[in-house]
This record gives structure tokens, C-alpha cells and sequence, in this order.
């Protein structure tokens, strides 16, 4: 890794948002490949981020404040990236279900997959399955992630994924599914694709999900 | 041994002569108004009432005869207020449960369903979508940044829906005799009672940091920003050491047990690392626990949920002596492996049933067989008091209910 894109990797790993807008700016500056700068300074900086986490020696606050330090850089970096027809690993939309307004969980799912190089459409808290549906039908997504904090909430995932068969667009998408009271045994139970106990491991999921990364 | 003293002994390690039970203690360790009246109903328990007391998380306050007949263990003095019909009016909850509201509260239901409540001074403060049973905030006084002194910090704290929103007795503070009347009706009830007392007083540190700030903001800023989370938080001492002097003064010489609470744990782990919860939270919670203990007879009583198996040594250093809800399911929250590796040094007030998919979706068979392991981990020695992994929720069927007393009354 050249010196440049390891400094936008150190500053997105030690949550230092100002740093890494200016590891950026001057690895643009020099011309180096904003391809490469995504993947090798920001993408890897969180995948170690999420590795470091599930290895229990970072916690949400390093998580998020990494996250923000990489958005910070990112939105230097996308114009860049438009112009060179670099494109996300995919494109996902996610919310909270019906009736859940808890949505810390489901804010650091979005932050791991922009981490993870995936365009993220957030629907927000309290996701009608209509508006999931609408979503899919629009074509826009390949991947939808369902949270859910509440044993008294998560049957809506089902709900949903019911209302994306009964529109004859369930096969259009795969569905991701996590929350607190989730497990493996009911995203099977419901007809979801994949679950993931934390937001780090979301990523791994939609990317062996979507075949990529 | 009466019910009192065996949450006494338990709290002092010494195995009790029989189970103590606790379930409407805490707002944490109670049960739903919609869960509590479908047992009531299936038991062919007509009559009184199913009063809402905590309207935020939508629960029951236990009335008389059910801790009788269930032979609970610990009541919360707060039930000592609003004791008469003139206190409560009857609603009937969206999914057509009756149930009675203290008069204070007012929630309106908007056209699209969603309820809202209101601050006095008219400021929405509250909501709770279709489908959801409890209100969550909508008003993050500190939002865009910590202010220049706290000066305005007691006048932003009703704003949020825990305190602007509170149980009882704290729905009485503001009158003029509050505290005598906490006091007398505490004594009346520990002359009429044989049970422990429980004084619910949060004095939250970390919550009221995600209170204020937002959870999201507040996180970022135990790393990004400690100087102004020391400055909040020694602005949050200075409300919450007056109102436990408050305490201790009216009651301490009455009650058993006073209620903290402060979440410090996701299922995965910690919300914070040890080392930062070491520098910006245990000093203070340790301050909190020593004046407790150096101006009431009251044992201290943290409620944190989630896994908080990292910071269990340095909670039990702060000078908690009961942990709750003990979050089973969570990550390293076996109860095997906590009541081995802390039994000895702090008493589980929970963990006794978990809720999460047990109690509210396994058979009445899963539900006796999960309670006596988990009792027979736990209990030997004292160091416990049963309850659930938190307050039952709306989803968890009678029968599962009662399976879990015939459970527990194998060990009374």
C-alpha cells in the first residue's frame, strides 16, 4: 500500500474524520486511482474496524466514529468515483419494521455497508412492507435488510417478506434480517436469506448474498 | 421466614428457607398491562382493575391480590400513590384490552394511528406507532451539542419522555408535601406488608447522556468528545446526589432496596470499552453507591441490560450489590458462568426466565424446564432473587405464565 492510502486507512481506523478528508484530498491531488483509494484505504480500514470488533477490542463508539470518518472522506472520493464508472458492490435499502422506531441497530448495519462499498438506501424507522415493496418493484435494490429490536415487532419481518410474494417480487431481492430478539432459526422460519448477529458481520452476509467482495 | 427476609438473606448471600419472587418491583422487572390482563383473564380473574403506572413502557402495577396469590416477594412504595379510583380513568388500549390511565395522561391518537403524548407545555414528547405497546422519545434537548453551563439542564430533563413521562410516586414530585408523603405512606406500607421495599430513583449517568444527546451522538462522544461527557455528567451529579439525599432522608430508614438504573450493555458486549467505562462512569456510580450506603439502610440495586459481563468486576468495585435484569441470552451472560465466576460478590435479581424466546414462544413444558435450571444455577447460596430477563411483554401467552409459578413454587 503506498503511503497515501495508508494514511486514509490509519485515519479511517482511528475514527479521525478531518484526517482522513485530508489523506484524500492529497492522494487525489497526486493522481493516484480512486478505485483504489476506496478499496485499499476505506474498505479495508473497516473491514479491520469490524474484524477489531467482533474481536471484542473496539466497541460502537470506535465503530461509529470510523464510520464517520470514512463518510467524510467518501464524500470527497464519489465524484471521483462517478467519473471513473467505479460502481458500489451493490445497492441496498434498509429500515426498521413496521411498528419499530429503534434504529441504532439498523443506523450501524448502514454505516458497516457503505463501509463495505454498498450504496445504502435508508427507509428509515417504522417501514411499512408496502414501502419495501415499492422499493424492490422499482428495481433499485438488489438487497434488503429488516431490523427489528422487539419480540413484539419482529413478526413484521414476516409480514413483509409476505407482501413482497404476495407483489411477485420476492425473487427480485435478497433479504437480510437482524435485531436483537432475531435469530438464524427464525430468518429461516420466515423465508429470509441471511441474518447477522451484529453489524459487522452484515457485511460479510449481504457480500456472500450478492456474490461480491 | 417472611418474604422480606428472604430478600434480605438473599442479598446477603445466605440461601433464603424458600424462593423469593419478585415480578412489578421495578419498571424493570414487571409485567405488561395487555400480558397482565390476558393471565388475569385466563385465570378467570375478573374483577379490579389493570392500571397503567408506567404509561412510557405501557405496564401494570400488580394489584393486591395477585402479589398475594403469587406470593411476590418486593413491591415498589410507588404504588402506594394514586391508590384510589379518583387517580385513573379507563381507556381501552388499540388491541382492545381495558385498562385504566393515571388521569394525568392524555395521549392523542393521530389519524394515521400513531398515539402521541404531550409535555404540559403542550411540546409532543412522546410517540408510539400502530403495532408498537410502548412510547418512545421524540425530544433530544442536547442535540446539536452540550451548552455552555447547565443551567437550563433540570428544565431540558422533563422534556424527555422518561422523566416527563414518569411512574409514581415521581408523578407526585412537584407537589408541595411530596416527600412526607413519601415518607408516611412508606411507613403505612411497611406496617401492612411483610414484603421488601423498593424505591425506584434511576439517577442514570450513561442513559441520560443518550437522553439528551441521542444515543448515536452520545456514543461518538465518549470518544471524540470526553471533556463534554465529564461536564454533563457532573451536571447530572448535582441533580441526582439532591435527589438521592431527598431519598435517603424520607426513606432510607424504611425501605430494603433502592433501584438505579443505567443500560450499559448491547447483546453483543459493552456499550463502551472497560477502560472508558473505568474513566467516565465508575467514579460517579461509586459515589452514588457510597452515599447510599453511608445515609440509608437501603442495599443498591443496578438495573443494565444487556451483556455486561466485562464490566461486572468493576460494577461490583462501584459498589452495586444487585444486578437486573441478568440478560441470559446475551453474549459471556451465562448464568453458569456468572454465578461462579461474581455469585459471591453480587445478587442476580432476574435471569430467572428468559422472555425473549422462551417464555413468550417455547411450550409450558420449555418454560417449567428452563425455570428450575435456571433457579438451580442461581439460587443455591442466595445471591438471587427471581424474575424474568426484563418486564413480559404483550407476546407471552398465559399459560406460559403460570407455567412458570408452578416452576418457581417447586422451590418456595
Amino acid at each position: 500500500m503506498d503511503a497515501k492510502t495508508q494514511e486514509i486507512f490509519n485515519a479511517v481506523l482511528d475514527g479521525n474524520a478531518p484526517g482522513a478528508q485530508a489523506a484524500v484530498k492529497a492522494a487525489l491531488d497526486e493522481g493516484l486511482d480512486p478505485a483504489s483509494l476506496l478499496n485499499e484505504g476505506m474498505i479495508a480500514a473497516m473491514r479491520e474496524v469490524g474484524k477489531r470488533f467482533e474481536e471484542g477490542d473496539y466497541y460502537v463508539p470506535e465503530m461509529l466514529i470510523a464510520a464517520r470518518a470514512m463518510q467524510s472522506g467518501l464524500a470527497l472520493l464519489k465524484p471521483y468515483l462517478k467519473n471513473a464508472g467505479v460502481k458500489p458492490a451493490g445497492r441496498v435499502a434498509i429500515g426498521t419494521v413496521k411498528g419499530d422506531l429503534h434504529d441504532i441497530g439498523k443506523n450501524l448495519v448502514g454505516m458497516m455497508l457503505e463501509g463495505g462499498g454498498f450504496e445504502v438506501i435508508d427507509l428509515g424507522t417504522d417501514v411499512a412492507p408496502e414501502k419495501f415493496v415499492e422499493v424492490v418493484a422499482q428495481g433499485q435494490v438488489q438487497l434488503i435488510g429488516l431490523s427489528a429490536l422487539l419480540t413484539t415487532t419482529m413478526s413484521n419481518m414476516k409480514t413483509t417478506i409476505d407482501a413482497l410474494k404476495a407483489a411477485g417480487v420476492r425473487e427480485q431481492v435478497k433479504i437480510i434480517i437482524g435485531g436483537a430478539p432475531v435469530t438464524e432459526d427464525y430468518a429461516v422460519k420466515i423465508g429470509a436469506d441471511g441474518f447477522s448477529s451484529d453489524a459487522s458481520r452484515a457485511v460479510a452476509v449481504a457480500q456472500s448474498l450478492l456474490e461480491v467482495g | 421466614m417472611n418474604s422480606r427476609e428472604r430478600v434480605l438473606a438473599a442479598i446477603q448471600h445466605q440461601e433464603p428457607d424458600g424462593l423469593p419472587v419478585d415480578m412489578g418491583a421495578t419498571p424493570s422487572s414487571g409485567i405488561s398491562a395487555i400480558a397482565y390482563y390476558n393471565f388475569k383473564q385466563y385465570l378467570g380473574l375478573h374483577t379490579g382493575h389493570t392500571r397503567v403506572y408506567d404509561v412510557v413502557q405501557q405496564l401494570a402495577q400488580p394489584e393486591d391480590e395477585f402479589i398475594q396469590r403469587f406470593g411476590i416477594a418486593a413491591v415498589d412504595i410507588g404504588r402506594t400513590f394514586n391508590e384510589s379510583d379518583e387517580h385513573w380513568y379507563d381507556i381501552t388500549l388499540p388491541d382492545g384490552v381495558p385498562v385504566q390511565f393515571p388521569v394525568w395522561f392524555h395521549p392523542v391518537q393521530q389519524s394515521n394511528g400513531v398515539w402521541d403524548a404531550y409535555a404540559p407545555d403542550g411540546t409532543r414528547i412522546a410517540t408510539m406507532p400502530p403495532g408498537a405497546t410502548f412510547f418512545d422519545e421524540t425530544v433530544f434537548p442536547y442535540i446539536d451539542g452540550y451548552p455552555a453551563d447547565f443551567s437550563d439542564l433540570t428544565s431540558c430533563m422533563p422534556l424527555v419522555h422518561w422523566a416527563g413521562l414518569a411512574h409514581s410516586p415521581w408523578d407526585h414530585a412537584s407537589e408541595p408535601d411530596f416527600w412526607q408523603q413519601l415518607r408516611q405512606r412508606a411507613i403505612s406500607l411497611r406496617q401492612t406488608t411483610d414484603r421488601a421495599l423498593v424505591v425506584v430513583a434511576g439517577c442514570n449517568l450513561f442513559e441520560w447522556g443518550t437522553f439528551l444527546r441521542r444515543i448515536d451522538n452520545f456514543l461518538i462522544d465518549l470518544v471524540a468528545d470526553p471533556a463534554g461527557v465529564e461536564r454533563l455528567l457532573d451536571a447530572l451529579m448535582e441533580v441526582h446526589l439532591a435527589t438521592l439525599e431527598k431519598v435517603c432522608h424520607a426513606v432510607g430508614d424504611v425501605v430494603d432496596v433502592l433501584r438505579f438504573g443505567d443500560d450499559l450493555g448491547t447483546d453483543q458486549g459493552p456499550f463502551m470499552s472497560p477502560l472508558i467505562y473505568r474513566k467516565l462512569f465508575k467514579p460517579r456510580h461509586t459515589i452514588l453507591n457510597d452515599y447510599v450506603k453511608k445515609h440509608s439502610q437501603m442495599h443498591t440495586f443496578l438495573h443494565s441490560c444487556g451483556s455486561i459481563y466485562k464490566l461486572m468486576p468493576d460494577l461490583i468495585e462501584a459498589g452495586y450489590e444487585i444486578i437486573n435484569p441478568v440478560q441470559i441470552t446475551s453474549r459471556d451472560m451465562q448464568p453458569e458462568k456468572l454465578k461462579q465466576e461474581f455469585g459471591r460478590d453480587i445478587t442476580f435479581w432476574g435471569g430467572g426466565c428468559d422472555t425473549r424466546h422462551i417464555l413468550n414462544r417455547g411450550t409450558t413444558q420449555q418454560v417449567m424446564d428452563h425455570v428450575r435450571q435456571n433457579i438451580e444455577i442461581l439460587a443455591p447460596g442466595g445471591g438471587f432473587v427471581f424474575n424474568t430477563v426484563h418486564n413480559i411483554l404483550p407476546d407471552v401467552p398465559p399459560e406460559n405464565i403460570k407455567a412458570m409459578f408452578q416452576a418457581i413454587d417447586e422451590y418456595r
